[in-house]
């Protein structure tokens, strides 16, 4: 592909929680990643790894939850997310990023009729009238596939079903036309029809508004279909960064095994290759590699010291496995 | 043969003289001995309501619940004396299906000095190799509900069920809240129970997962069955539209990749 | 105890078993007892007399912690059964299956709750006649309206809830399921409830004491005491002052026991 402008830049960030006036947690200690402009990349890791966390460094809802980056830097466009002041935020929140919330949490405002929700998110730009609004609102319902836009405008969130009120979301992301949507498991909890669906839509809006998109999710197989990269998280770091297209060569064990226990590659009532154990809980982080515990490939060296950063083996692809020689050749066809 | 568990004109109306809504339209469904069958259908398809009427914690409006030929209502109980044990259900919502004030051992003690003739320091034990056998650590064993994984908390619920030494375990959506690396290690689990000698209904609106472990599906849609059959024709020849766009929805569009 | 919940609850703790342990050591072992009359009226704070004495000449030491038994004991039970006998008729009402009954005695409820505590207690004391036992019988009699609104909510929720269908599905039988799964996971919000009541409930029996409709003279009580050293407070203040202070140290002890439980919850 041709060399696309990098647009984001997270280079070994660390994001830390206040627990009170005196304790710290780390809950994320090392995160890098490169996004380029008009790029779809997907975030994987399991609930726990810090990818939630790390987004909401984009929307810069951090210290509502008493969290904050505590080293490394995130670029966005040029413009340093770590030290941005308050009116800094105020021109990128909702102009140049846009944030889709997960499906199941937050939602559209249950007060609020689509028409409202999508009034509040255009209101971030001064240069609207009423009628540009009223105009771009009913354009945005079409960009996202709403069938009956006029009657869905009237309506409340507890009207709509849940993949409307996500295309809602989307649409109220998507307003200003930003250069990055962050969509933090989109689909999770809704049923698999809707999900296609709402990865078509974000697949399209990628296409026609060159909008970057980072893609969170714990599920691989959707992943990998709609992405063009992939980062995976593992633990509060970031473990391997490739193409899409690349994952068979995968070189980090847990992306491997991620892409092992797919059920959709196991034959029926066969054996299905699964992730043995659990991550480490935050607060609890082991030393050395924090998959030592559940890695098929693991050798002494991984037992200790700090946690590995990212190696570079080629321009894409990067991964935070010591032993990702040795490990190049087992990932066979499945 | 008789069937192991069968409905016959199955129909659940819910609401009152004003609004209602038909939740299961008149079905039949049969699962035989050693069998594993799926249904599979979306949201508001009905498929939860079936599955619990099938376990006896949903009363049909019209139709009857077999359990090897005996009606499971006998007046207004579902299930009573033996035939309770043998048809267990494990549910959707990981962070509903545990009491929060019990821990995990205490849960599956509590069941297990129910079910079998064991009490105090014996249950306990039987309950803490069963949660072994499950994936759950003596350590985890101990710990409340909100500290345990989505994933754990599945397994936690599913060491419940087998306490009573089910033949039937009826599973509803069982992988939808959780992630894809526990939704492995729950599938895992499942298979080798079946080969143990469980039979599974299981519930989603996922075929990916359907498709692994049963070998009967029903297609279930707005409360009727669009379509039933052998898993695996189901899935190279679907008949119905409806089917089709199921197996499409797939993440991984496995028929695109064979 | 990093937490800053956990050094509320620490602090508070600590504060409500100081003031209950000497409600329960002065009694057995001081020299004076609450009635006695020991010395000169008004005498101000000194070595013999720590508080004071009052205008009877009775020392405000011993009396302001003879009134601990009177102000906790009757705000104990004034807050013990209602919370016992409103969270059973909540929890029968929330899982009852009877629209009828359930309808009713929810109105008689919300009825109830309609009332603010204290025009209740003053009207019915009215009918009862003075005396910590009718404040007593006055909260049996209203005070169950509150918990049984709240646990009837929280049963109606926890009723629906999927450990409580599998505990249906495992055979348990209901009274098991009522004792061991609905009941605790009910009465968990209630208790929250109950803490911030025992509180309120203090305040008010030494408030109908302040106003002479609960405990009466010459009955030690924190209320009665502040009221009879109204006349007194420029001269002698001791007389009001310190019923005043231990009235106020177990009130906020056990707002930072319910602060720092909440603060514990919410962060949870």
């Amino acid at each position: 592909m041709a060399t696309k402008e990098l647009l984001v830049d997270i280079d070994s960030v660390q994001i830390t929680v206040k627990l009170s006036r005196t304790r710290r947690l780390q809950i994320v200690d090392y995160a890098s990643m490169q996004v380029h402009r008009g790029e779809m990349m997907g975030l994987i890791g399991e609930s726990g790894s810090g990818k939630t966390m790390l987004c909401r460094g984009f929307t810069g809802t951090l210290g509502r939850r008493d969290a904050y980056i505590s080293g490394g830097k995130l670029l966005f466009d040029g413009i340093d997310l770590v030290k941005a002041k308050p009116e800094t935020w105020r021109d990128v929140r909702g102009k140049k990023i846009g944030y889709v919330p997960q499906s199941a949490l937050a939602g559209p405002n249950p007060v609020l009729t689509t028409e409202s929700q999508l009034r509040e998110a255009l209101m971030n730009d001064k240069t609207l009238d009423k009628n540009a609004i009223r105009k771009r609102s009913m354009e945005l319902l079409e960009i996202v596939q709403i069938r009956r836009p006029d009657i869905v405008m009237k309506q409340y969130p507890y009207q709509l079903s849940g993949g409307m009120k996500q295309r809602v979301m989307i649409a109220c992301a998507i307003a200003l036309n930003p250069d990055l949507v962050v969509a933090d498991e989109p689909t999770t909890g809704l049923d698999v029809t809707v999900q296609a669906e709402i990865m078509r839509l974000l697949k399209d809006i990628r296409a026609e508004f060159n909008t970057a998109i980072i893609l969170v999710s714990h599920d691989l197989p959707l992943i990998n279909d709609v992405c063009d990269r992939i980062t995976v998280m593992h633990a509060g770091a970031t473990v391997e960064s490739l193409p899409s297209s690349e994952i068979k060569n995968s070189k980090h064990p847990y992306t491997i095994a991620l892409y092992k226990s797919r059920i959709d590659l196991a034959p029926p009532r066969g054996e299905l290759i699964t992730i043995k154990g659990q991550p480490p809980a935050v607060g609890s982080w082991q030393e050395g590699c924090r998959f030592n515990q559940r890695c098929d490939f693991v050798t002494d060296a991984c037992l200790v010291g700090p946690h590995p950063r990212f190696i570079n083996l080629t321009e894409d692809h990067q991964t935070a496995c010591i032993n990702h020689a040795s490990i190049s050749n087992k990932v066979g066809s499945r | 043969m008789t069937p192991r568990l069968e409905g016959k004109n199955i129909s659940v109306t819910f609401g009152d003289i004003l609004r209602k809504v038909e939740a299961v339209k008149n079905v039949d469904i049969a699962l035989e001995p050693g069998q594993t069958i799926g249904i599979v259908g979306e949201s508001g398809s009905g498929k939860s309501t079936l599955a619990r009427v099938l376990a006896g914690i949903q009363v049909p409006t019209s139709g009857q619940v077999f359990y090897e030929g005996k009606n499971i209502w006998q007046g207004k109980v579902a299930y009573s004396g033996q035939m309770r044990k043998k048809v267990q259900m494990v549910f959707q919502d990981p962070y509903e299906s545990l009491n929060p004030r019990m821990r995990a051992v205490h849960a599956v003690t509590e069941a297990v000095s129910f079910h079998q003739n064991v009490s105090g320091e014996e249950a306990r034990n039987v309950a803490l190799n069963l949660l072994e056998r499950m994936g759950i650590t003596g350590q985890d064993a101990l710990k409340l509900p909100r500290a345990l994984s989505g994933g754990q908390r599945q397994r936690v619920s599913v060491a419940r069920a087998l306490s009573a030494s089910p033949e039937v375990l009826i599973a509803d959506e069982p992988t939808s809240a959780i992630d894809q690396s526990a939704q492995s290690q729950l599938l895992r689990l499942f298979n080798e129970l079946i080969a143990d000698g469980l039979s599974i209904i299981l519930v989603s609106h996922d075929l990916g997962v359907i498709r692994y472990l049963t070998e009967r599906v029903y297609v279930m849609e707005s409360g009727n069955f669009v379509e039933a059959g052998d898993t695996t024709q189901i899935f190279e020849n679907p008949q119905m539209e409806y089917t089709q766009k199921l197996i499409s929805s797939i993440p991984g569009h496995i028929t695109k990749s064979r | 105890m990093d937490e800053p919940g956990n050094s509320l609850v620490f602090t508070g703790s600590t504060m409500f078993v100081i003031v209950v342990s000497a409600g329960i050591l002065v009694p057995l072992f001081y020299r004076f007892g609450p009635y006695d009359f020991v010395g000169e009226p008004l005498q101000s704070p000194s070595w013999a007399y720590l508080f004071g004495t009052d205008q009877l000449g009775r020392d405000i030491f011993s009396r302001t912690f003879h009134a601990v038994y009177r102000d906790m004991g009757v705000a104990f039970l004034g807050v013990s059964i209602p919370f016992i006998t409103g969270t059973l008729i909540g929890i029968i009402l929330g899982i009852s299956k009877s629209k009828k009954t359930t309808s009713l005695i929810g109105s008689v409820i919300d009825g109830i709750n309609a009332f603010p505590l204290l025009i209740l207690a003053v009207a019915s004391i009215a009918f009862l006649g003075p005396g910590l036992s009718s404040v007593i019988i006055i909260l049996s009699l209203v005070n169950w309206a509150r918990y049984a609104k709240i646990a009837r909510t929280k049963a109606v929720v926890v009723s629906k809830a999927n450990y409580i269908e599998a505990a249906y599905t495992l055979g348990y039988p209901k009274r098991r399921i009522f004792r061991k799964h609905i009941g605790p996971n009910v009465s968990s919000e209630t208790i929250a409830y109950a803490l911030s009541d025992f509180i309120i409930v203090i305040l008010l029996v030494a408030g109908l004491s302040f106003l002479g409709l609960a405990a009466t003279p010459p009955a030690a009580e924190w209320g009665a005491m502040i009221s009879e050293g109204r006349p007194y407070l420029i001269s002698s203040p001791w007389v009001s002052t310190f019923p005043g202070i231990a009235l106020c140290w177990s009130a906020i002890s056990l707002s930072l026991v319910v602060d720092g439980l909440n603060r514990r919850e919410g962060k949870v």
